[in-house]
């Protein structure tokens, strides 16, 4: 989503000084840039490792590593592969050489000599290790002397070639001397395969002496070859030059940018180093800066290695310095050293957000500009003083997805109403199903044989690359289709392998790829391309786009718009689309998706289980259509006294957002009519008492039926129905207006005089507090219906027509609240607006795109909100006043003093139209939920969203809405087809019999008296109206959990503060009298005899009891511990 | 099972069996804990009345008759109030506008004559919409009183219910109801229950209608007779020798949306003053700005403080691995 509105500002502090200060003046509430500072500057200090104990005898173990390779032999000259062999043979150490190994009659010639240099170099000189690093490492550089190479070495390999001979040699030094103490490795730098390097890993078993605290890390220490500085001239290492030649022709040479940017990063290890050091020197901060983005670089899953997208806490670090240095064309610095801290983080976001580096090549420094890099070098970040492309791992797409992160933390920054630490640095985002609406598996088993020899990256990352430019012409055409806002290649990492082993090969792992949708675009099944007419032909682009898309694309005319190349697709929801998509595009261009295990979908799990289809919205609009006509039925009626000023749908199917679709033709149940509210001009007519007002309302709803049965004769029926009301003064009636056609509607009048009694009374000192008590819960009820839900449906029905994805989402989670028989203690409105707030404040994500990210952000939300301490506010009008919110904020705080045991308040859900918190979490007075339920749905949102990091795109989502039973005292087993039987009742059906002794209707239908009759409607579910019951005779006794009306188990949990206890008049429950042990001889006789009165809970009558209550309805009564 | 004693306080200790059902076979035992009535505000009828509390939820006159035919005999029995019958507001009580309600309550006469509450009894009836359950279900744990024929029943009853502990032959809940039919019958939970509440919800609405105008009639005539009331007051001066000001005066009160109409004029005023006197003088400039520096460093305190109360609770930052 982008940052509309105004009044968000301006993120780059170092170029908006002045408007910075002029800002900080404005009071506007807690400020979020404070917080973030102070809490940035708490990370940095929790995060920090105290090298002395973390990395304990790190400094030790790099001088015995410097001593045993100082004192390996050098020798002369070798034939390569007689060298190899001999290593082989005497050490068991299989030379590491790269691909394409070199030929068996190959006459390079290899030696060692001592090293020229030792330098330890990366984030432990620098003091920039943190303590949740993926691994942490200390690396180590070792100068090849310049007599063992020659300067024809960067040619075809040869120097990899020698320098992996070196470094095969020096594990053979190593191998002898850390035989026993440590473990080593052979691995990739970077996960670059022309560059092995060894590792070393102290061992943790008895090494260390006796009275030393063991190291806290399981560090290593990374051996890296390297070339002295400014051996191989620069001049032949840039970018455009072909330096693998060998079975090429002289004219017919490909560039090597990879190849020839590895060379120069291996000759300029210490020229960073340097870069760096001397950026530590002039910005104090910049250190600081590094470590803020090392974590947000590790959070957002970005690395230096190739597999994890090339752009590491190197990367970071090196560009944040040549920023401070003189990032401009001219030299003049970016960035001022005297930023703190989260200043340059901030800067460096925004630098990065503005930055395509997959698009257009980005320059450092005041060196030459024209490099010339190649088309497809890939991304470039270049800096010109050393001559090196510093993001020559990335690949394009870990390119664009930079650029994503850092416009998402961007417009997340300068959103001042959210946290902005928690999503910048704490929560992880790169988990697939969180980032990607859809995540395709390619189990590529080798017919891809484009394979080209001058990338040493390997088959794997050029098949990746090869699929995502396909998938890019085919999804993120801008000017035809534009589905996806990103695609995303996850290619294996590289593991490490034993020196004595040749490095186990990849090629047989998969490529995942993970879409993320254009939320409207994905949607649709007809592509227009570029137009065909005889008048206004793009000759040269269809031609490009038939050649693209092969036989699909066909000639289609449009109304108004002529001929266009088109692409008609078949599927109909937007997964399914893209997956047809990606088989037809990567099967035509690619041969893949041919055999069926080739590729596997993730992702569409959710949308079965419920299920959502595409078609559903057309159910809910035509729903919507319903009302209007409804609406204009009401309209038109001519003899009421009052004008009609609204009549607004306050329920979840006229807001698409019931699990179920609403039915509109027969059902098996009778009509459940969808509530609505109208109100009338005002008018001085209301009686001036509240009981009468109900009454007069009755009236008018008599007079309403009467006069829509008049005017639509046999189109509709009217039913009054009466609620269950305690006492007069609450809402008595409502009227159930059945259409012939399906549809079903119930209507409740406003009074505005009602509103304004009830307030009196409520703050009428002279009454008695619970009558006062009483008026306020009233009042609040009032309000919740006639207010808070008219308006509350209108945002949800705006909202769900901006995200697309919104209602479906909404659908699943409540769908999940149902399987885990918890949303008989929610409000349907505030699992709406859980979704919203996933929606409208997504960060550290843009708004959902499907129903599946949704579902599971919002299932992370549920599991990270801190409800006890923390208010949801939802800016659904998008300009609340940071006064407001705070606002908000000392409201709940004063609610948790009054009330610290949360047994009144709970959940504090505020929108713009309900800043009292309570509207959409408290119901007659009472929490929904209570806190039971609030920690278990806390609980449960937990531990799915373990599951789904733990499981990743293999879960199955049908995981997640298992319920469990065990954890309840008595489940009640409702009887289906009983009840059933009890959805449809008739006007005339008797009441006095029961069910068992009721005259048997004929089996017959013409011989029934009921065919022909119109069911009643249900004044309230039968399900809904025995739970009501329940809860009202057991109110502090049980606690009933339930799902949708249609659970067949209902469970229940004894309240455990009812215990045993002493006998009184008015008992809470049914209890049975109990005996006690007598106490030891030391309790006086009185006690005794108080001990007999006590009484304890008697579970067995109560379960006794609703089974007579259920009667036939309950089928089985389980009880624990009975 | 554990054997319970006859008598917990002053209440006697009523045991009764509860037969099984099909979804829950078990006999069990339900309690009734049972004393002779002893209100705080006497009635005439005490003598021969009995306190239960603990009546399971699903009781009915019905069950209590039977019981009580079961312990001491046919023909004891003649009533029982239920604890929510009792606490039942007076349905009608509120039909009158608030400010009748007032004047009534202080200045009306003492309705104390038989034939009137008779008649207000009747008027209540006729005015009462009709109920939407077929049988109410008791709160759990909840009391009632049963009226029996005579102060001699009471006695019986209670040695009888002495006598039950010897004998162990604990009355049946709800025995010989079952096979009941006709107008007599205890209505049925269950679907049945369920099935008839729905019935019951959609009301004849012949039968709203004339409840409705009952109401309504009595309404009018509450209205009447406080405004009988309020004209009175007008004229009287009390024992002090104030007039009480009421409600429909020589001058109709204002309306409603004027005064409101006022009142936003008046403050539209006063906002207009306000704005026109602020940073008037370069001094209310200088202080405004120095409260909002105040202001500002004072935040900046609370969210220190605040942030360090979060980080007591939460502990210390650990990006999510």
């Amino acid at each position: 989503m982008d940052s509309g509105p105004s009044k968000r500002r301006k993120l780059d502090h170092s170029q908006t000084t002045s408007e910075n200060a002029a800002q900080s003046v404005a009071p506007r509430g807690p400020s979020r840039l404070r917080v973030f500072i102070l809490e940035a500057d708490d990370l940095l200090g929790d995060v920090s490792l105290d090298y002395a104990v973390a990395l304990q005898g790190a400094d030790d173990l790099l001088h015995k590593v410097k001593g045993s390779i100082e004192a390996i032999e050098p020798h002369e000259s070798l034939p390569i592969n007689d060298a190899a062999r001999r290593l082989e043979k005497k050490h068991r150490i299989h030379v590491p050489f790269p691909e394409p190994r070199p030929a068996k009659d190959s006459n390079y010639k290899v030696s060692f000599a001592k090293p020229l240099q030792f330098n330890v170099v990366g984030s432990y000189v620098s003091k920039t290790m943190v303590k949740s690093q993926r691994d942490h490492a200390v690396d180590m550089v070792v100068v090849i002397p310049a007599e063992i190479l020659q300067e024809k070495d960067h040619h075809d390999l040869r120097y990899f070639y020698k320098r992996a001979y070196f470094l095969a040699v020096i594990s053979a030094g190593l191998q002898k001397e850390f035989k026993d103490t440590a473990d080593l490795l052979f691995e990739h730098l970077n996960g670059n395969p022309l560059c092995p390097i060894v590792s070393i890993r102290p061992k943790k078993d008895g090494t260390e002496k006796e009275g030393e605290t063991p190291s806290l890390l399981d560090y290593r220490i990374r051996v890296i070859p390297c070339f002295p500085y400014g051996f191989f001239p620069k001049t032949k290492l840039h970018l455009e030059a072909a330096l693998i030649r060998k079975g090429y022709e002289e004219g017919n040479l490909e560039p090597t940018p990879f190849y020839n940017s590895t060379l120069t990063a291996e000759g300029s290890f210490l020229a960073y180093l340097k870069v760096l050091r001397h950026a530590e020197k002039k910005c104090a901060a910049f250190k600081k800066a590094c470590i803020l983005g090392r974590i947000w670089l590790q959070q957002r899953g970005f690395g230096g290695d190739i597999s994890r997208g090339g752009f590491g806490h190197f990367e970071w670090a090196v560009l944040l310095a040549l920023l401070l240095q003189g990032g401009e064309s001219k030299g003049n610095a970016t960035l001022s050293t005297s930023l703190s801290s989260t200043q340059l983080f901030k800067a460096l976001i925004q630098f990065l957000s503005v930055t395509n580096l997959a698009e257009k090549p980005c320059v450092l420094g005041p060196g030459r500009a024209d490099f010339g890099a190649p088309e497809d070098c890939g991304p470039v970040i270049y800096d010109s003083s050393r001559q090196h492309n510093i993001a020559f791992k990335m690949s394009p797409w870990s390119a664009a997805l930079l650029l994503q992160q850092a416009k998402r933390t961007r417009s997340l920054l300068s959103d001042n109403a959210v946290d902005q630490f928690g999503p910048s640095f704490i929560l992880k985002t790169d988990l697939p199903l969180h980032s990607f609406d859809l995540v395709a598996r390619l189990n590529h088993l080798g017919t891809f044989d484009k394979v080209s020899e001058t990338d040493p990256r390997g088959r794997l990352w050029q098949l990746g690359e090869a699929v995502y430019k396909n998938l890019r012409r085919a999804f993120s055409d801008e000017d035809y289709g534009d589905k996806a806002r990103l695609i995303h290649i996850q290619t294996p990492d590289r593991p490490a392998w034993p020196l004595a082993e040749s490095m186990s090969p990849l090629d047989d792992s998969a490529l995942q790829v993970g879409i993320l949708f254009h939320p409207v675009n994905m949607a649709r099944t007809v592509d227009r391309g570029p137009s065909a007419g005889p008048s206004a032909e793009e000759k040269e682009e269809c031609d490009a786009f038939r050649q693209f898309w092969g036989d699909k694309a066909e000639l289609r005319r449009f109304e108004r718009d002529g001929i266009h190349e088109t692409l008609i697709w078949n599927s109909s929801s937007p997964f399914e689309l893209c997956e047809e998509i990606i088989r037809y595009v990567l099967s035509l261009h690619l041969r893949i998706g041919t055999v069926e295990k080739d590729l596997t979908f993730y992702g569409n799990g959710l949308a079965s289980l419920l299920p959502l289809r595409p078609t559903d919205a057309s159910v809910f609009n035509a729903t919507r259509k319903a009302f209007a006509s409804f609406e204009r039925d009401i309209r038109d009626l001519e003899d009421l006294p009052l004008h009609v000023r609204q009549l607004a749908p306050v329920c979840p199917e006229l807001r698409q957002a019931s699990v179920k679709l609403p039915t509109l033709g027969w059902s098996k149940s009778g009509p459940q009519p969808m509530e609505t509210v109208i109100s009338f001009e005002a008018s001085g007519k209301w009686p001036e008492s509240i009981a009468a007002i109900q009454r007069t309302k009755i009236a008018f709803l008599l007079m309403i039926g009467r006069l829509l049965e008049q005017s639509k004769a046999g189109e509709l029926k009217t039913w009054l129905g009466l609620e269950d009301s305690a006492c007069d003064t609450e809402n008595l009636a409502f009227l159930d207006v059945v259409y012939e056609s399906g549809a079903s509607f119930r209507l409740r009048i406003h009074s505005d005089l009602e509103e304004m009694l009830l307030e009196r009374e409520a703050k009428d000192k002279t009454l008695e507090q619970y009558l006062r008590t009483k008026a306020a819960t009233s009042l609040a009820r009032f309000r919740r219906l006639y207010t808070q839900l008219p308006l509350h449906t209108q945002t949800i029905s705006t909202f769900v027509t901006r995200f697309p994805a919104l209602s479906p989402t909404v659908r699943l989670l409540k769908h999940w609240f149902n399987s885990h028989k918890l949303s008989c203690h929610f409000t349907d409105e505030f699992i709406e607006l859980i979704v919203l707030h996933v929606f409208i404040s997504p960060y550290p994500w843009e708004a959902p795109s499907s129903a599946s990210t949704g579902f599971y952000r919002a299932l992370l939300f549920l599991a990270r909100w801190d409800w006890r301490s923390d208010p949801l506010i939802l800016d659904t009008g998008g300009d609340m006043a940071a006064a407001e919110r705070h606002a908000i904020g000392t409201r709940m705080e004063a609610w948790r003093k009054i009330d610290p045991n949360m047994n009144h308040t709970v959940l504090f859900v505020a929108t713009a139209q309900d800043p009292s918190g309570l509207a959409y979490t408290t119901l007659d007075g009472h929490a929904k939920p209570s806190k039971v339920a609030a920690s278990r749905m806390t609980a449960l949102a937990k531990s799915a969203s373990k599951v789904v990091r733990e499981q990743g795109v293999k879960l199955d989502p049908r995981r997640l809405f298992v319920p469990s039973v065990k954890d309840y005292d008595v489940l009640l087993h409702l009887n289906g087809k009983v009840g059933k039987s009890i959805l449809k009742t008739y006007p005339t059906d008797d009441l006095d019999i029961g069910s068992e002794g009721a005259v048997k209707h004929s089996k017959f239908k013409n011989l029934d008296e009921r065919t022909g009759q119109n069911p009643l409607p249900l004044a309230q579910h039968p399900a809904d109206a025995l739970l009501k019951q329940l809860n009202a005779a057991y109110s502090g006794t049980l606690a009933f959990f339930r799902g949708a009306a249609e659970d067949k188990t209902i469970g229940a949990i004894w309240n455990p503060q009812m215990q045993q206890r002493s006998f009184r008049v008015n008992l809470p429950t049914s209890y049975q009298p109990v005996f006690q042990v007598k106490g030891d001889g030391s309790d006086g006789g009185d006690d005794d005899k108080e001990e007999e009165q006590a009484v304890d809970v008697n579970r067995e009558a109560i379960v006794a009891e609703i089974a007579r209550i259920g009667g036939d309805l309950v089928e089985k009564i389980d009880v624990k511990g009975l | 099972m554990t054997p319970c004693p006859p008598t917990i306080g002053d209440f006697s200790v009523l045991p009764v069996s509860v037969p099984p059902v099909p979804s829950f076979p078990r006999s069990v035992l339900h309690y009734l804990y049972v004393r002779r009535n002893a209100p705080k505000i006497p009635t005439p009828d005490d003598e021969r009345s009995l306190f239960l509390t603990n009546v399971p939820v699903d009781s009915t006159e019905l069950h209590l008759r039977s019981l009580f035919t079961a312990l001491a005999g046919a023909g004891r029995f003649e009533s029982a109030t239920f604890e929510d019958e009792r606490k039942a507001p007076n349905s009608v009580s509120d039909a009158q506008p608030i400010h009748a309600a007032r004047l009534l309550a202080a200045h009306g006469k003492k309705r104390k004559r038989e034939d009137e509450e008779v008649e207000r009894a009747r008027e209540d009836a006729a005015a009462r919409l009709p109920s939407t359950w077929s049988r109410p279900l008791r709160r759990s744990g909840s009391t009632a009183v049963v009226l029996l024929a005579d102060e001699k029943s009471v006695e019986q009853v209670l040695k009888a219910v002495a006598k039950v502990h010897k004998t162990k032959k604990y009355p049946a809940w709800g025995a010989g109801l079952e096979n009941v039919t006709g107008p007599k019958a205890v209505p049925p939970l269950g679907s049945a229950w369920l099935k008839a509440h729905n019935r019951l919800s959609y009301a004849d609405k012949d039968v709203v209608q004339a409840a409705v105008d009952a109401f309504s009639e009595l309404f009018g005539k509450r209205e009447r007779e406080a405004a009988e009331i309020a004209k009175r007051l007008r004229n009287e001066p009390d024992e002090d020798g104030f007039v009480t000001v009421t409600k429909g005066g020589r001058n109709a009160p204002a309306k409603m949306r004027e005064a409101e109409e006022a009142k936003m004029k008046m403050m539209e005023r006063a906002e207009k003053k306000k704005a026109e006197m602020t940073d008037f003088y370069q001094f209310q400039l200088r202080e405004r700005k120095k409260e909002e520096q105040a202001e500002l460093v004072k935040q900046f305190e609370e969210d220190r403080q605040r942030l360090s109360v979060m980080r007591e609770k939460r502990g210390k930052f650990v990006p999510e691995a």
